[in-house]
């Protein structure tokens, strides 16, 4: 079992989403797609996967930005001592309660400061065995999902052994959009770019 | 082989099923034969239509396999495009429960008889799995293969054998159908050497063009086609009409020839057209049996000169007038109150009757009796008209020669009714008909008597085989007489109604008749048959001759020991 990666806190969160925040300068920079979790207590912990990633500006940055020229150590200071995190947008896909993983939204959402880990190849194994969580991700209207989705099948194809995984997950698609044909179209187009 | 080819996913009693296919739609043919097995139950029917869908419109209209990878592309076109299968439901069977259990024998012992297969009345729930029809499915429904179930041919995709039970063919009138050149007198040489092996029915094949007979060469393949005679040289007697006819070069058995004092005037109305008569043949007629009598009119009428005057001297005034012959039509008009030109045209026209020479003033022997006695203690007689190929003749005979017969059927059959259940049976007998539209089409089917036999059913042990291409000119009241028809491809509309008339499901066996394979498919159907089903004919080939000489053989030795007592 590798060691747990801690990638950041909790910023803001609710039932279906929350907002995770870190340092720009640190060293596993979270990516879009991967799937996170937030271990709450000893035998609670609530697993959400990257849709969206930003980075805010402030008062400083917006005078950087305009003024002729920045010099290098004014742009590491930036940002290796800002006050303005990276902010990760996760939508919440599931949770996991004595030992159990439920493809369900969580009971209660983490809370504020809560440590995020990223999760190891073994974790992402076991946690997209069932395919109950597609349908969390598919729910979700807000979200580039074509792209989430892509994105998520790429770390899965690079943790998982299964070959007939792949297979099953885009049945599992096709089952519940299909009555949705422009979304489904989306989703497929994008998924043929990251199988192809 | 029990392989599942989808489940129910629709329809009803009245619409058809609807499956869900689960195997390629190129594995199933319209016309299948299709079993849905659902606990206790096993239904029965065709498949009548094979439909393409789609879940959404859509993913039919795009051509999305371009457009991902093949995995994608094949995922989403199992999902959502799909094929439907409409199937016909006609029969089902209670099975009861896995053989082997408690329930089971529980069941066995409730029954009281051996289920057999009822006409539908409850359907499968949804989901049911549906498969191809089975050997034992076949079977189940068409009857092993045994004496009574012939072997007419086998279906389309599994090849299974699928019978005819010809105790039940010939209880009611059937037809042959078929356009020309689907191998309609093929099958009907099928049937009848299947009929004639059975040795049920007596059977009269009315043959027209003298195929049945002797050995005949095949008009497509060019090969040897064994006759009846040949098959069967013991039980089958050919008869050819006129004294001095030969059939096929072979001399026949016996002759026919109908004496002048079997013709009655019904027969001479019938031929109306042929002979081109006018309205006022039938006064001529009545008048001329009224004058002669039933059995001299013909001679006497005919034997009258045409015309011929004789001088008369007038006794009072001892003038000298033309008078016409007192041997003469118009004399004889006169006499008897009967319009002369009426008269002398149907003096003109019988005489086209009285030069042929199967019809003479006295024949050599009683052969209309001779075909009866022979019919009536089990020969199979095969009348060939040689040289007579004519309407006309073909008419003539064999509506005289079929009135005779029903009228001697009829008398046994009355005797056997009043004398009480000692008196034998009468013997049934098969007439056949080729070309039957010419004997039962929509003028002359209330005035032969083939349309009578037809309405009758069984009654009189007489029943008939139609032989046909254009069934549409047969009588409807005829057609819808028939008991199991046999219909190769048919591609006139008409023709296609008229065959299915008074069947149901109509629409879908319409469908099906037009798409036969032109050569080699028939679709069986009617009362005879349990599930119509279209079928790979069997061949009349050396294989057939052989199997059927066979088990021929094979009885007659089990019957000499059972005759000594074995």
């Amino acid at each position: 079992m590798s060691q747990p990666i801690p990638i950041g806190r909790l910023l803001r969160a609710g039932t279906t989403a929350f907002v995770a925040g870190c340092r720009v300068n640190q060293g596993a920079l979270p990516s879009f797609g991967a799937l996170l979790r937030i271990p709450l207590e000893e035998s609670y912990q609530v697993y959400g996967l990257i849709y969206d990633i930003h980075i805010d500006d402030d008062g400083l940055v917006r005078q950087l930005v305009t003024a002729e020229s920045v010099a290098e150590e004014i742009v590491r200071d930036n940002r290796e001592r800002r006050i303005v995190p990276v902010e990760m947008s996760v939508l919440t896909v599931g949770y996991e309660q004595n030992g159990r993983l439920y493809h369900l939204l969580p009971p209660r959402p983490p809370l504020s400061l809560d440590m995020v880990y990223l999760c190891t190849p073994e974790e992402i194994v076991r946690f997209t065995e069932r395919l109950g969580y597609v349908r969390l991700l598919l729910q979700a209207s807000q979200i580039p999902i074509g792209e989430v989705i892509a994105a998520h099948f790429l770390q899965v194809q690079a943790a998982h052994p299964d070959p007939q995984w792949q297979e099953r997950a885009i049945h599992e698609i096709i089952t519940l959009l299909r009555d949705d044909y422009p979304r489904l179209m989306a989703v497929l187009s994008a998924l043929s770019e990251a199988i192809r | 082989m029990r392989t599942q080819i989808g489940y129910l996913v629709g329809g009803g009693l009245k619409e058809n099923f609807r499956v869900r296919l689960t195997v390629s739609p190129q594995e199933v043919q319209e016309g299948a034969f299709v079993v849905i097995e659902s606990g206790n139950w096993l239904y029965y029917g065709i498949a009548t239509d094979i439909c393409l869908g789609a879940t959404d419109p859509r993913f039919a209209d795009e051509q999305s396999a371009d457009r991902f990878p093949p995995q994608i592309a094949q995922a989403l076109h199992g999902q959502t495009l799909y094929a439907d299968l409409e199937v016909l439901p006609i029969l089902m069977l209670e099975i009861g429960p896995e053989p082997g259990t408690a329930e089971y024998r529980a069941w066995r012992e409730r029954l009281s008889e051996e289920p057999r297969p009822l006409p539908i009345k409850h359907i499968p729930p949804h989901h049911a799995p549906v498969r191809l029809a089975a050997e034992g499915d076949v079977f189940e429904i068409f009857g092993k293969p045994n004496e009574t179930n012939f072997v007419i041919g086998y279906t389309r995709e599994q090849k299974h054998p699928v019978c005819l039970n010809l105790d039940r063919f010939v209880q009611r009138s059937s037809g042959v159908f078929g356009a020309t050149g689907t191998g309609k007198s093929f099958l009907t040489r099928l049937l009848l050497a299947g009929l004639i092996d059975r040795n049920q029915v007596s059977v009269l094949v009315l043959d027209m063009h003298n195929e049945y007979g002797y050995d005949d060469i095949a008009s497509d393949t060019k090969q040897n086609v064994k006759g009846l005679k040949s098959l069967f040289p013991g039980r089958v007697r050919v008869v050819g009409l006129g004294s001095g006819a030969t059939i096929r070069g072979q001399p026949p058995d016996f002759n026919l020839e109908i004496a002048w004092s079997d013709l009655q005037p019904s027969d001479i109305l019938m031929l109306s057209r042929e002979l081109d008569l006018t309205d006022t043949a039938a006064t001529v007629l009545d008048a001329l049996v009224k004058s002669f009598s039933l059995h001299e009119w013909f001679d006497r009428f005919t034997a009258l000169r045409y015309e011929g005057y004789i001088d008369e001297q007038d006794e009072k005034t001892g003038k000298t007038r033309r008078v016409p012959h007192p041997e003469s039509v118009e004399a004889w008009a006169s006499e008897n109150g009967v319009h002369p030109a009426a008269a002398k045209a149907l003096h003109s026209k019988l005489q086209r009757l009285r030069n042929k020479p199967y019809l003479v003033e006295q024949p050599a022997a009683d052969s209309v009796s001779q075909i009866i006695k022979a019919l009536e203690s089990g020969q199979h007689m095969i009348l060939s008209f040689g040289k007579h190929e004519t309407d006309l003749d073909y008419l003539l005979v064999s509506n005289l020669l079929t009135r005779k017969i029903r009228h001697a059927w009829e008398k046994k059959t009355n005797e056997f009714r009043s004398s009480g259940p000692n008196a034998p049976e009468p013997r049934p007998l098969l007439i056949v008909v080729e070309e039957a539209h010419k004997l039962l089409n929509r003028e002359l089917a209330s005035q032969t008597a083939f349309a009578t036999i037809a309405r009758e059913l069984r009654k009189y042990y007489v029943t008939l085989l139609i032989v046909d291409q254009r069934p549409s000119q047969i009588d409807d009241e005829v057609m819808s007489q028939l008991g199991t028809r046999i219909s190769s491809w048919l591609g006139d509309e008409d023709d296609i109604q008229a065959v299915l008339s008074g069947l149901a499901g109509r629409q879908a066996l319409r469908g099906m008749l037009a798409r036969l394979q032109p050569k080699e498919e028939a679709l069986i159907m009617g009362w005879g048959v349990p599930i119509p089903l279209p079928i790979r004919s069997r061949r009349y080939d050396d294989a057939f001759w052989r199997e059927l000489l066979g088990s021929s053989n094979k009885r007659s030795s089990s019957h000499i020991m059972k005759e000594l007592g074995y």
